[in-house]
């Protein structure tokens, strides 16, 4: 609304269309005549040139140079209720000045334009000017339009300003008075162009750049709905912290977000990458109907792709064509099936990551892993080396039987007691291998469960005849299940093993008879969560012959039992089954040789066990795969049970087609939206950058680039940066240099009433940017001006200071938060963890995103939240304290001063230093020693015992009184 | 930008002329309201309408008979019981009678709620689309099934704004039963993709009713007296220097912070009620936390012209053992349900106070698990449920609706979510399809593009 304010009313020039024309029509005429009319029985379609501008019956919608016989204008104008467009139920009406707009856009000639983001970003030629101003061409573009409105450039920045300005946008954090110095002491005319590079080769700048980059991908440390468990995706936020920190081409970023796991001889990391496009909720709920959920995240593939790189509202069109953009549900659901081929299941893990996810070691790990890898390598070799030995002695005992002893978790025979409580303890993400003889009959062999039919754990049975294995959280919905189709005989030995792999479903589950692998038929594979909650333990002993009720009591004879906590290989199942083959031999001797040899093979046994537990303690992350093609259909009104007409997978017509040699996939798509022919992708980035650095985007609605999207600014200036990105070759860091060495950044942004009457907004630019911090960026200034910030890259999320209860008082019960010990009390604001249905309270009142769904626009708000949170949150208390020993400690001759210098990144004006010392002088006189002591008892931060409690006391005041500071929490 | 911001900016400077061109929008309300604020009632977990206001005698004779197909219809189940074998009619063991010269139908549990059967408009045909809580309270929350919207009080905040400068304008309480409690979520009030401001503030039992709002041990509030004048010394010195209107907006809300901290605790504080007010709501009344001592909160509230007041009770998901759970349940909210109403009514708030009870959906006829004489359980049951309102704009003494033999499928008057939020915003003299905000280039309304105020139940 101030735009258009601004484009018409603050400089009467030639009406033009995209800018003036459509925006009235998008928002009051295309809901009905729009690309949806003719689904709706409308024949009139004002979106479209020719038909606004056929004649009907003698008339004309629009006429171009006669206002008076155009029946828009007549229609918008009629007297009678009921010829008024719009009609008055849809609650719009078109003001005067839009009357207005209209009328002279059609004496004008009403030129019609295409609408200009889906167009090719034109090259534009930056204006020359006489002005000395500029210091780069976004200046010119930003000095011109200044002129047209009139306005002239604020001053610049105060150079301190200006580098406070440049680190939180550049790494989220102030400068230390160190750094400050230094910028002062360079004389040189490049002095600022080095505080910028070194911001921009800092660690925290990935971190800050990455922070953003997480609201849009709506990351999350739990899934969500209503369970809202957790899940492991941090190391795909390592992977965005690592990509910005060593400036990955932007165009390569995107694409390994959106297809990384298609791309030829695919890395770890570039798999990581995807892990963008399963940041999505998933519900883990009972009763859920699991297609209804499988749907929907698809849909919000769709939505964040689409919002993230495409700047389109392409959700929209997901129950009815879009209402405003020519864009059809046909469309939609052609992009929904690129993103439909994952092999997934709506119902999601309660706990853990839900399929397909990789595992992902750290770097930490994978040098771990390759040393083990060593060890192990160096014992097979010297096995090797002694081959013709250990040949020559095998051939003494090879008759005997080899019973592997590795992860061996416990052996029964008959006669021991035929329950253990140790035995088995084992859940459903982990490996185990169950070995016995039996002689046949039905009932239960071994099992771990509720002794009641139908009960939770683990069992195997012999059932009607056939072995039968179950895992089973709840009977109902939340089992696995699987009977061999071989029967056995009743009486006949047998040797059945079963081995399990932890991946929760049943296809994990191998069942062996005398050693060879069975045919299975699967009669459930549902299995979702553990058979115990977090934390809990699950109190059933493991049985021999009994579990699920007396009626499933063992017919037949357990000869021998052993559990082994992982999988044997097959050929170690066959042999413990009593199958001879010449090459077991060398295990059956070598697993009890009291030679060299033996030790060394049974050291290996234990390396290759050890290092197969080491990688299952791997983080993994949920990523991207394309299972078997699924057909996508149109979803009538948008509903999992409403399939209508098949469709294959596309692209939107209204943008530029699939090049030719693409693959029709997701790689294809991924490789289309970062082709520099697709007109979105740089001029949606750069906007986004723009808005991280002025509050605004160009195009205000970041997340819209669609005909209901705002005109930008300045549209010649974002078609400029756009060309200028993909010139650059998507360099993100250059194009923040670029942004940040203009002469239009470095404006001091100090208003003046005429401003803010003329642009309350700041749109035309004629000042600095003056926005309040981001909520992370809030505590970490906090934390780092305090000397608190712990300052490490990457990693699990951490558990901060958080009242007592909140996740207690609404989430499921046995969910509590347990705050972090030691420095990860104190790590970066985007390492929190975020729980998605109670969100960190202090990130919520200072309106972080929502983390549900992909949000790209940036909101502040002003609350008295806010202000209770900054003077009593433990975190802004301790901060003051440590602030205050810091004062005292490093403030010489005057700590008033320094501690201002800490927050602010200035020195105190006179004004300034006498309110801080008068109110020093109060604190000083309040605090007396009993108020002292519980006022300095904030946070776990030991106290500095160098200081008299009622002096730090004071002090402190002063700290957590400097944090409030409007300028605090602002970047100006 | 909203009206909102807008409205605050007017006062700082912005050009008349744009001020008007911005002011050609609505402004709420519409017109005249009957109510000035709602209390929500919000009882979380799906009550079972069968057992408390939907009086089926037929049910009896068919007690463990199959739920016929002509009922079911083949309509989704859960994922509960939709591997259940068989679907046995499960009528309720509770006895109903009629209550007030209305003759309101209500079940034994609810012998308070009887005694307002005349204030109440009673319901019987509410029905939603989602059958599971998560997705069934977002929808009642905001009129969608998936997160991102704005909740109702948030809706209602933003487009009528506080009448109290001391107190936020939503206000939430959670409170725990004894039944089968579901998991919440901190976005039931929140404010979607509108200005966080207009959130729901969760006041909780215990030392901070409101997150951060206690000065720490040792500071007193002289001494946060002095902090703020002393900050806002400073404050002032930036405003003069950078005319940003931001920084009077942030003096401002400290001010507003330094009132809650005296204003909330007078609120919470329950000691100075007389004696009456405990016997009226009952003996969990004393209990801080509880739903009864968050209903003479709410009373508090609605005395303090707090605009949007809503409670949450957990616990009422009976898949087994309802007759058992369910009656606890209503032990501890059907007397203080009862008595806000009547002290509301007492102290001349009930006209200008609309109150609505209401879970996310109802429970099924047939039961879940094993039906004996004595027990059963129910599954959720989307296609029909029960609440009631009362109170400003709202005709008491009726009751709106039926269902079918089985309390399953609507056979007159069916309302929608939809419609509660249409009749709700109307008692409030706001126009639901008036009340927008522009987001993704979409006017989105708490209605979406459907409600019909429900007229039958307006006085």
């Amino acid at each position: 609304m101030i735009l258009a304010l601004l484009a018409i009313s603050a400089f009467a020039q030639k009406v033009e269309f995209n800018r003036d024309v459509r925006p009235i029509l998008s928002d009051k005429c295309f809901a009905c005549h729009g690309p949806d009319a003719k689904a709706k029985g409308i024949p009139l379609r004002l979106d479209v040139e020719a038909e606004a501008k056929a004649e009907r019956r003698g008339r004309f919608a629009i006429k171009p140079g006669s206002p008076d016989e155009s029946e828009v204008l007549r229609r918008v104008r009629a007297a009678q209720p009921a010829r008024r467009m719009p009609p008055a139920i849809t609650g719009h009406t078109v003001t005067d000045a839009e009357v207005a707009t209209l009328r002279q856009w059609i004496s004008e000639g009403a030129a019609w334009q295409a609408h200009w983001a889906f167009l090719a970003p034109k090259p534009q030629a930056p204006p020359t000017t006489e002005s000395k101003w500029p210091r780069n061409p976004i200046d010119n573009f930003v000095l011109s339009r200044l002129d047209r409105a009139k306005l002239t450039p604020s001053l610049p920045a105060k150079p301190e300003t200006l580098l406070r300005r440049a680190s939180f946008d550049l790494t989220g954090l102030p400068p230390t008075p160190a750094e400050i110095d230094i910028f002062f002491k360079d004389k040189s005319p490049q002095a600022y162009e080095h505080a910028l590079d070194r911001l921009l080769a800092s660690p925290r700048y990935g971190e800050r750049m990455a922070a953003r980059w997480l609201d849009a991908a709506r990351y999350a440390d739990t899934n969500g709905y209503q369970f809202d468990g957790e899940r492991q995706m941090w190391r795909w936020r390592d992977w965005v912290i690592e990509a910005f920190n060593r400036n990955q081409r932007f165009d390569q970023f995107a694409l390994e977000q959106i297809a990384g796991d298609l791309l030829p001889q695919a890395t770890l990391n570039q798999r990581i990458a995807t892990g963008f496009n399963r940041n999505h909720r998933g519900n883990t709920e009972d009763g859920i109907v699991p297609e209804e959920y499988a749907v929907e995240y698809v849909v919000d593939r769709v939505e964040t792709t689409s919002t993230v790189f495409l700047g389109l509202t392409l959700g929209c069109a997901r129950c009815h064509n879009h209402k405003y953009d020519p864009l059809t549900q046909k469309e939609f659901y052609q992009f929904f099936s690129y993103f439909n081929n994952v092999p997934e299941n709506g119902r999601a893990m309660k706990y853990g990551n839900s399929p397909p996810y990789a595992a992902a070691p750290t770097v930490a790990q994978q040098a771990e892993l390759a040393k083990r890898e060593a060890a192990i390598a160096a014992e097979r070799a010297a096995l090797r080396r002694d081959e013709a030995k250990i040949t020559a002695a095998q051939g003494e005992t090879a008759s005997a039987r080899w019973v592997p002893t590795v992860g061996l978790d416990f052996a029964w025979k008959p006669g021991e007691p035929t329950a253990n409580p140790q035995a088995g303890a084992f859940d459903i993400r982990d490996h185990f291998t169950i070995a016995t003889r039996i002689k046949a009959a039905n009932g239960a062999i071994v099992t771990k469960m509720t002794d009641r039919p139908q009960g939770r754990g683990y069992g195997v049975y012999v059932k009607d005849g056939r072995v039968h294995v179950h895992i089973t959280s709840n009977y109902v919905n939340d089992a696995i299940r699987v009977d061999t189709e071989r029967q056995l005989e009743p009486g006949r030995e047998y040797a059945v093993t079963v081995t399990y792999d932890g991946r929760v479903a049943a296809a994990g589950v191998t069942v062996y008879v005398d050693g060879e692998p069975q045919a299975v038929k699967v009669s459930q594979d549902t299995l979702y969560r553990p058979f115990v909650n977090a934390g809990a333990i699950f109190k059933e002993p493991l049985r021999m012959g009994a579990g699920g009720g007396p009626a499933n009591k063992f017919a037949g004879e357990i000869h021998e039992a052993r559990v082994y906590s992982r999988v044997l290989p097959p050929d170690q199942v066959a042999a413990l089954a009593g199958v001879t083959r010449p090459e077991f031999a060398r295990g059956a001797y070598l697993e009890t040789a009291q030679t060299a040899q033996g030790n060394t093979w049974r050291k290996l046994q234990q390396l290759i066990d050890q290092q197969e537990r080491f990688a299952r303690t791997f983080p993994t992350v949920m990523v991207m795969a394309d299972g078997a093609p699924k057909q996508t259909h149109i979803l009538l009104r948008g509903a999992y049970d409403k399939p209508g007409e098949a469709v294959t997978p596309g692209l939107p017509a209204i943008l530029p087609p699939m090049p030719a040699g693409l693959p029709n996939n997701r790689l294809g798509l991924a490789r289309w939206i970062t082709s520099p022919e697709n007109p979105l992708l740089a001029r949606v980035t750069v906007n986004r950058f723009w808005q991280m650095y002025f509050g605004t985007g160009l195009v205000k609605t970041v997340e819209d680039f669609g005909t209901q999207g705002d005109w930008p600014s300045h549209p010649e200036l974002l078609d400029w940066l756009a060309l200028e990105f993909v010139r650059s070759g998507w360099d993100v860091k250059a194009l923040q240099k670029l942004i940040l060495s203009s002469a239009t950044y470095r404006q001091s942004s100090k208003t003046t009433p005429e401003l803010l009457e003329r642009d309350p907004d700041n749109r035309l630019l004629a000042r600095g940017p003056r926005v309040r911090l981001a909520p992370e960026m809030i505590r970490d200034a906090a934390l780092h001006s305090s000397g608190l910030l712990h300052e490490s890259l990457g990693g699990p999320s951490v558990k901060p200071y958080q009242p007592a209860g909140l996740w207690k008082e609404i989430s499921m019960q046995d969910m509590d938060y347990v705050e972090s010990t030691g420095q990860d009390l104190y790590r970066r604001g985007l390492y929190t963890f975020w729980k998605r249905t109670i969100a960190p309270p202090m990130m919520v009142n200072f309106d972080a995103a929502n983390h549900e769904s992909c949000t790209v626009r940036e909101s502040r708000t002003n609350t008295p939240l806010q202000a209770l949170n900054l003077m009593n949150d433990v975190t802004f208390l301790e901060a003051g304290r440590l602030l205050g020993e810091r004062m005292l400690k490093e403030g010489g001759a005057n700590p008033l001063a320094y501690g201002f210098r800490l927050v602010t990144g200035r020195r105190p004006s006179p004004v300034e230093s006498r309110v801080l010392k008068d109110s020093l002088q109060y604190h000083l006189d309040y605090f007396s020693s009993d108020r002292a002591a519980p006022y300095l008892n904030q946070g776990l931060h030991k106290r500095d015992p160098a200081w008299k409690p009622q002096e730090l006391a004071a002090y402190a005041a002063i700290g957590n009184l400097l944090l409030n500071l409007d300028e605090a929490v602002t970047k100006e | 930008m909203n009206r909102r911001t807008l409205l605050s900016r007017s006062a700082q400077g912005l050009g008349a002329m744009a001020l008007q061109s911005l002011l050609s929008a609505d402004t709420f309300p519409n017109f005249a309201p009957k109510a000035k604020r709602v209390i929500y009632l919000f009882q979380h977990g799906g009550p079972s309408q069968l057992d408390l206001f939907d009086y089926k005698p037929g049910l009896t004779k068919l007690s463990g008979t199959e739920l016929p197909d002509s009922i079911r219809q083949g309509q989704r189940l859960t994922g509960m019981t939709a591997f259940q074998t068989g679907f046995p009619t499960a009528p309720s063991v509770f006895k109903f009678a009629r209550h007030g010269q209305s003759g309101t139908y209500l079940s034994e549990l609810l012998p308070h709620t009887a005694k307002i059967a005349d204030e109440i408009a009673v319901v019987r045909s509410v029905h939603t689309e989602a059958i599971n809580h998560d997705p069934a309270v977002t929808f009642c929350q905001t009129g969608f099934q998936l997160a991102g919207r704005p909740s109702i009080g948030a809706w209602i905040s933003y487009g009528l704004g506080s009448e109290n400068q001391d107190l936020p304008a939503y206000v939430v309480m959670v409170s725990q039963g004894k039944g089968n409690a579901q998991a919440l979520a901190d976005r039931s009030w929140g404010s979607g993709f509108i200005p966080t401001k207009y959130s729901g503030v969760k006041f909780r039992s215990g030392a901070d009713p409101v997150l951060y709002l206690s000065n720490p041990e040792g500071y007193s509030p002289t001494a946060r007296r002095r902090f703020l004048d002393d900050l806002a010394a400073l404050n002032q010195q930036k405003l003069a220097e950078y005319q940003d209107p931001e920084i009077a907006t942030r003096i401002a809300q400290y001010e507003m912070a330094f009132r809650m901290q005296t204003s909330v605790p007078e609120l919470t504080d329950l000691s100075k009620e007389p004696e009456s007010t405990f016997d009226l709501y009952g003996p969990d009344a004393r209990t801080p936390g509880t739903y009864a001592a968050n209903c003479i909160l709410a009373r508090r509230l609605a005395e303090r012209g707090v605009r949007f007041i809503q409670l949450f009770h957990r616990g009422w998901d009976q898949h087994g053992n309802l007759p058992r759970d369910l009656r606890l349940q209503c032990e501890q909210t059907d007397q203080p349900s009862a008595a806000l109403i009547q002290d509301l009514k007492n102290r001349g708030l009930l006209d200008e106070t609309l109150v609505v009870w209401s879970g996310e959906f109802g429970r099924t006829v047939y039961s879940q698990g094993t039906l004996t004489a004595t027990d059963y359980g129910r599954d959720h049951h989307p296609r029909c449920f029960s609440l009631w309102m009362a109170g400003g704009g709202i005709k008491g003494g009726i009751t709106h609706g039926e269902t079918d033999d089985f309390s399953y499928n609507i056979a007159s008057d069916p309302v929608e979510v939809h419609d509660i939020h249409a009749t709700m915003l109307h008692c409030l003299g706001v126009e639901h399809t008036k009340l927008t905000y522009r987001f993704q280039g979409r006017h989105y309304r708490l209605t979406d593009v459907h409600g019909q105020v429900v007229r039958a139940l307006l006085s």
